[in-house]
């Protein structure tokens, strides 16, 4: 790159000034305060921008008021560009245009125009003088070695910056020694966190330690609460034992009494004696009560004293009593045959009054003799019958022969009243008979009386004569008269051979009409006279019966009134009667007789085993039972109270107690126990109260959290300083990295940069140094007789040239890549006269390779140098 | 037969990755490990489960949690309770030797000693297990552990309780190093693995699986988290994952079309947050993907964390409505076209490998060295490739910088 021309509108001193430059060498001559500086700086502002209102002297604002700025016209690869710059934001306002092609460019391409050369590059390498030569010293090695590195590679300027911008970052981030870089300070922290977690963490052991003790605690505890259980019952047995003391002694006294023995005057024995007593009791009153009944009942049934024998021996008298009917029926046979023994007397002495004959009874008939007898009675009869038909068919025919007859005759009938006569007379006939003195007469008088009514009535009326036709009626009445006649012949006859029998059998003075009812009577006295045998007989025995039967009433009645069988049946019936009744009734008299006799039973043998049960005890009576009993009773209580006594102890409590020599002994035991207890419950207390601890202290060890925030505050931490550390070596890396691609970059060029400007220098000192050597840390030059210096060794000038040489040898070195002109303001004010000359000399042979702006108060520049460009300042 | 089968609990132990939680997040967060192992003790009685395994890592020994062991013990009693056996093998953060440990775990407890031994449980249906394990006696076991397996027991059932990584054949294996191959061969029914916090089936049938953590405790254990509730069916055992975490880890992206200021970059997380709201609380880092770097200021405010503090303090309404706590948002975007700072890449590349040395990153690191927690992250593998990148990035950063600068 080429300056062609400076157009400056305002820029410090100057105001529309333009200078016109050529490519090689151009010379600005003017003295101080001339306007060099502001020259120099016109062009760095012009390319770089102004700098800050913050350094206003450095902005180089017009002192006139003029337009603040300016133009540079330069040329760049065969183009021609024109920039301009007037006061703006951000370094001013720059305007570029291509003027070859007559092009408005952007105005950031400018920094493409002139990269890589920037303002720091600029300032430091190319535009030199004596103020930028003398840092040399001020500046530390490595600042020194930076520079060179600067001037040595392109662009390194942009990273050596960068890279100490990293190492500056990478500074506050940590530094080994530091104390507040961020790293340092986190280490500082995790030490700190580390320390309170090992802290923390010293709970573990605690823990484990806690954990342990809580579980000897717990056991301790079971222990002890095993201990307190087994050591309270022994306190409370002597507690119980100490209170049952007064008891055991109770008993104790209880046990001096001699044992003897009870059998027989149990508890069972006294019920069982009771229970007899009882018997004989309820037994004699059941007894009492029931013949008090009976009694009441007699009185109020009023009851015979017979009765009264009879209930006494009424198994004798029952029987008799059934044997009543038997017996009454005897007697009343007895009576009946009695009468009818009588009857039969009076029949058979009626039969033999009525029929015997001198006191001599007929005989009976044979059967022949019946059978004859009965013939002509038969024959008689029908005789007889014959003649009364005769009779009646006179009679008729004699009424028809009267109803022939007139009225009067009819209403007359002197034959019927003749009939009534003669009826009549055979009624007195008859009566008087029955006043005859004989039976015999007697019945003849009868018959004859009937004979006459019989003759009046029926032979008169056969005789009464008929009617009209009483002519024929005549006739057949004499007919049938003679009929009649002839009858009575026949009858006549066989009365007398009935007449004949009779007085064969006694019976002569019998009429025959008799006849069969004296042989029924013969018969019926014959049988009469059997059966009055039988009956008396019967009636023998019938009487011995009821003889006997009395005798046996009166043996077993005395009082019973025998003079009767009637009146003593009637006793008897009575007896029976009043029993019936009284065992129909409900308080039945015998019931009540027969529970007595069960009561008296009863009483008897309840008596008896009273009796029996005393004397199997040796006993004489109840009293002496219930005396002994009482004995037996009480020791017995005595016995079971003890037992009580011993059991309300315990068999246990009881033998422990039979070992315990005295209260005060026991009582001294139970306090002991008591003490023992309360000692252990102490212990029992202080290890819960323990364990509460514990736990609370275990729960809060576990919950404290503080071991995990701290662990997690760690993590975090841990995670920042890795991140810390990681940026930080990054920022070194990056660092180092640019540092190592500097010194790799600028490698290629260093020699050829360090070569030059060795000759540079040499020329410079006038061959006094023949060397430079650059290390990545070092630079040192060696003289002409070999001996080598290093920089602080240096004089100031000759420091000074060694800069300008170097400086001078990249200028030309990097001159194909970095075409920037070298303005030069009054660099060589240190330098003696020679070298000064040296100096323009070796400025002269650059020029041809790159563009010289040097600006000098130093008149003498144009004896050395070849001035085709001069321009006096001060012009 | 039934039993779940658990690993890493890691109870009491911080989550890592964070800088800033609000208390109630932190308590949660604190909460969390005994939550969701919580999860797997009340499964295991809801359930009625035969036994429960946990196949090591239940808390840090290192740590000495009052708080883990407190926990274990009253879940413990609840199982002993329930009348459920718990078999642990510890690994390589329980391992065996603690002098402080002075009290045993409830009787239902067994804890397998240092060399292989066999547990034989007879269950309530009658049937057998021989459980077989080990514990780690200290950090590291460099010895492959499974030939001290005995083959399979004349049980119904044999299952294997490991808790180791795959065998790599290097020099890092020493967390009990086994092959699947090995595991097989010893034909059990199930092998109970444990220490890999990524659940993870080696194995189909018989399974040989890492239960995972249950409860993810950085950013790396995102995803669902849990235990294995494994029933026997039809004479194999099949596991059946559930999960149990109570607090999620999340890292999404969201792209961005235009390159936002800050501001706009707070709008878009919230408009994400209302977007996808979370089941579980879920620690959410977000990486925003930017079609051009932020400004360096912006950049320079985002990297400090400073913005998202503030942005923290004041979304918190939006954070909660979508049940996230965003606890990162990083930036991506597009390397800027750098106009060349004039260096060549050789000499970029050249210093890189000047740089990027391990003495040189040694050298640097110097006395923080001595910093354990931070010796630990820095010697770490993949911490120098870290830097490195961060590096480029920063270098990248800066060039996007100096090329604004020249804009400017």
């Amino acid at each position: 790159m080429k300056l062609k021309r400076l157009t400056i509108y305002g820029f410090g001193k100057f105001h529309d000034r333009t200078f016109q430059l050529n490519s090689s060498l151009n010379v600005l001559l003017g003295p101080n305060e001339a306007g060099k500086s502001t020259l120099t700086q016109f062009i760095s502002a012009i390319f770089f921008g102004f700098p800050t209102k913050k350094h206003l002297e450095l902005r180089y604002e017009p002192l006139d008021g003029s337009r603040f700025g300016g133009e540079i016209a330069f040329s760049l690869a065969g183009t021609d560009y024109l920039v301009s710059r007037v006061d703006g934001p951000r370094g001013g306002k720059v305007t570029l245009r291509n003027t070859t092609l007559d092009l408005a460019l952007p105005a950031a391409t400018l920094t493409h125009l002139l990269a890589p050369v920037d303002a720091q590059l600029f300032q430091h390498v190319y535009a030199i003088n004596e103020p930028q030569l003398g840092t040399v010293f001020t500046a530390s090695k490595q600042e020194l070695v930076d520079r060179l590195r600067h001037v040595g590679a392109v662009g390194s300027d942009f990273w050596l910056q960068q890279a100490q911008q990293l190492d500056r970052t990478a500074d506050t981030l940590y530094k080994p020694q530091g104390r507040k870089p961020t790293l340092n300070q986190l280490l500082l922290e995790h030490r700190e966190v580390t320390t309170k977690l090992n802290k923390a963490n010293a709970s573990y052991a605690s823990y484990w330690e806690l954990l342990q003790q809580q579980q000897q605690r717990q056991r301790q505890q079971a222990d002890l609460q095993r201990q307190l259980v087994v050591q309270r019952r022994i306190a409370s047995q002597y507690d119980q034992q100490l209170a049952l003391w007064p008891v055991y002694q109770q008993w104790q006294a209880l046990a001096t009494e001699p044992a003897q023995s009870n059998t027989g005057f149990q508890q069972a024995d006294a019920t069982m004696l009771e229970r007899l007593t009882n018997q004989v009791k309820a037994a004699t009153a059941t007894q009492q009560a029931d013949q008090t009944q009976l009694k009441s009942l007699q009185t109020q049934q009023q009851l015979s004293p017979l009765f009264q024998d009879y209930l006494l021996v009424t198994a004798q008298v029952d029987p008799l009593l059934a044997r009543l009917p038997d017996i009454t029926i005897a007697d009343r046979e007895r009576q009946r045959l009695a009468g009818e023994r009588d009857g039969l007397q009076q029949q058979t002495q009626v039969l033999e009054q009525q029929y015997a004959t001198n006191g001599q009874m007929p005989r009976t008939f044979s059967l022949a003799t019946t059978q004859q007898v009965r013939q002509l009675t038969a024959n008689l009869q029908l005789a007889t019958q014959k003649r009364r038909r005769l009779q009646q068919q006179l009679n008729q025919l004699n009424e028809q022969y009267r109803q022939q007859q007139p009225t009067r005759q009819r209403q007359k009938n002197p034959l019927a009243d003749k009939q009534i006569g003669w009826l009549a007379a055979g009624l007195i006939v008859l009566v008087g008979a029955m006043f005859l003195p004989s039976t015999f007469f007697k019945l003849v008088g009868a018959l004859l009386g009937v004979a006459v009514g019989y003759y009046g009535v029926f032979i008169v009326d056969s005789s009464t004569p008929a009617s009209r036709q009483q002519q024929s009626l005549e006739d057949d009445i004499r007919d049938v008269q003679a009929q009649l006649r002839e009858g009575g012949r026949t009858i006549e006859q066989l009365t007398s051979q009935l007449d004949d029998i009779g007085d064969a059998h006694g019976m002569g003075a019998l009429p025959v009409e008799q006849w069969t009812a004296a042989q029924e009577a013969i018969v019926t006295w014959e049988r009469l006279t059997q059966r009055l045998e039988a009956a008396a007989a019967q009636l023998a025995t019938a009487e011995q019966t009821v003889k006997q039967f009395t005798a046996a009433v009166q043996a077993a009645l005395p009082a019973v009134d025998a003079t009767s069988l009637a009146t003593l049946t009637a006793q008897l019936k009575d007896l029976q009667a009043t029993q019936q009744r009284l065992q129909s009734q409900e308080s039945d008299v015998t019931a009540i007789a027969a529970r007595l006799k069960r009561d008296q039973a009863a009483v008897d043998q309840s008596q008896q085993a009273v009796t029996t049960f005393l004397q199997t005890r040796n006993l004489r009576s109840t009293a002496a039972f219930y005396q002994r009993y009482q004995r037996v009773q009480e020791q017995g209580s005595r016995a079971s109270q003890r037992t009580a006594l011993a059991q309300q102890m315990g068999e246990t409590q009881l033998a422990q107690l039979k070992r315990v020599t005295s209260r005060s002994a026991l009582a001294q035991k139970t306090t002991a126990a008591t003490s023992k207890v309360t000692a252990l419950q102490e212990q029992l207390d202080t290890v819960t109260t323990q364990l509460a601890t514990g736990a609370g202290q275990l729960a809060h060890l576990t919950a404290s959290g503080t071991q995990s925030t701290l662990r997690q505050k760690l993590a975090n931490l841990e995670t920042q300083m890795q991140a810390v550390t990681q940026e930080w070596l990054v920022n070194r890396l990056v660092s180092q990295w640019i540092a190592a691609t500097l010194a790799a970059a600028s490698g290629d060029r260093l020699p050829q940069i360090v070569k030059t400007a060795s000759q540079f220098y040499g020329k410079l000192t006038e061959n006094r140094y023949t060397e430079i050597e650059l290390t990545p840390t070092t630079l040192r030059v060696r003289r002409t007789d070999g001996a080598w210096r290093s920089v602080g060794q240096l004089s100031r000038g000759t420091a000074e040239q060694l800069d300008f040489a170097v400086k001078l040898a990249f200028a030309v070195v990097m001159a194909q890549r970095v075409a920037m002109p070298v303005v030069i303001d009054d660099g060589f004010v240190n330098f003696d006269a020679q070298r000064r000359q040296a100096a323009y000399r070796l400025l002269a042979t650059i020029s041809t390779d790159v563009q010289v702006i040097l600006l000098t108060a130093d008149s003498l520049v144009t004896e050395t140098l070849p001035t085709e460009n001069l321009i006096r300042l001060t012009d | 037969m039934k039993f779940i089968h658990a690993a890493d609990l890691h109870l009491d132990s911080p989550f890592l990755g964070l800088r800033h939680l609000p208390a109630s997040l932190l308590a949660q967060v604190r909460q969390s490990t005994f939550d969701a192992a919580t999860v797997i003790f009340d499964r295991a009685i809801d359930e009625h489960v035969d036994f429960v395994l946990l196949a090591g890592d239940l808390f840090d020994r290192a740590e000495q949690s009052v708080a883990a062991q407190a926990y274990l013990f009253q879940q413990f009693t609840r199982l002993q309770d329930a009348q459920i056996p718990v078999l642990i093998s510890f690994g390589n953060h329980d391992y065996l030797a603690d002098q402080h440990q002075t009290v045993a775990y409830p009787d239902n407890v067994t804890v397998f000693g240092a060399e292989v031994s066999t547990q034989t449980l007879t269950l309530a249906s009658g049937e057998t297990v021989a459980v077989s394990g080990f514990s780690y006696p200290q950090r590291w076991v460099a010895t492959d552990q499974t030939p001290g397996f005995p083959e399979h027991a004349a049980t119904d059932w044999h299952i294997g309780l490991l808790h180791g990584a795959v065998s790599t054949g290097g020099a890092a294996d020493h967390y009990a190093p086994f092959t699947v191959a090995e595991l097989l061969a010893k034909r059990y029914d199930y092998w109970a693995l444990g220490h890999i916090h990524q659940r993870q089936l080696l194995n189909e049938q018989p399974p040989i699986l890492y239960a995972g953590n249950p409860q993810g405790r950085a950013i790396t254990e995102a995803g669902d988290r849990g235990a294995y509730l494994v029933t026997s069916e039809a004479g194999q055992l099949v596991p059946h994952f559930f999960k149990t975490a109570v607090i999620g880890w999340a890292a999404p992206n969201l792209t961005v079309t235009t390159t936002p200021t800050l501001t706009d970059l707070g709008q878009q997380v919230v408009a994400w947050l209302a977007a996808n709201p979370a089941g579980l609380p879920t620690l959410t880092a977000l990486t925003v993907h930017l079609p051009q770097p932020l400004s360096g200021a912006d950049a320079a405010q985002l990297a400090s964390g400073d913005w998202l503090a503030l942005w923290q303090r004041t979304q918190q309404r939006a954070m909660r409505a979508a049940n996230r706590y965003v606890i990162a948002v990083k930036v991506v975007a597009a390397p800027a076209t750098v106009a060349a700072p004039q260096l060549d890449a050789q000499y970029w590349e050249a210093g890189a490998a000047s740089t990027f040395t391990a003495a040189n990153l040694q050298d640097l690191f110097g006395k923080l060295a001595q910093e354990s927690v931070l010796a630990d992250w820095f010697t770490r593998p993949q911490t120098a490739s870290d830097l490195e990148t961060a590096a480029q990035q920063k270098l990248a950063e800066l060039m996007g910088e100096e090329a604004h600068d020249h804009e400017a």
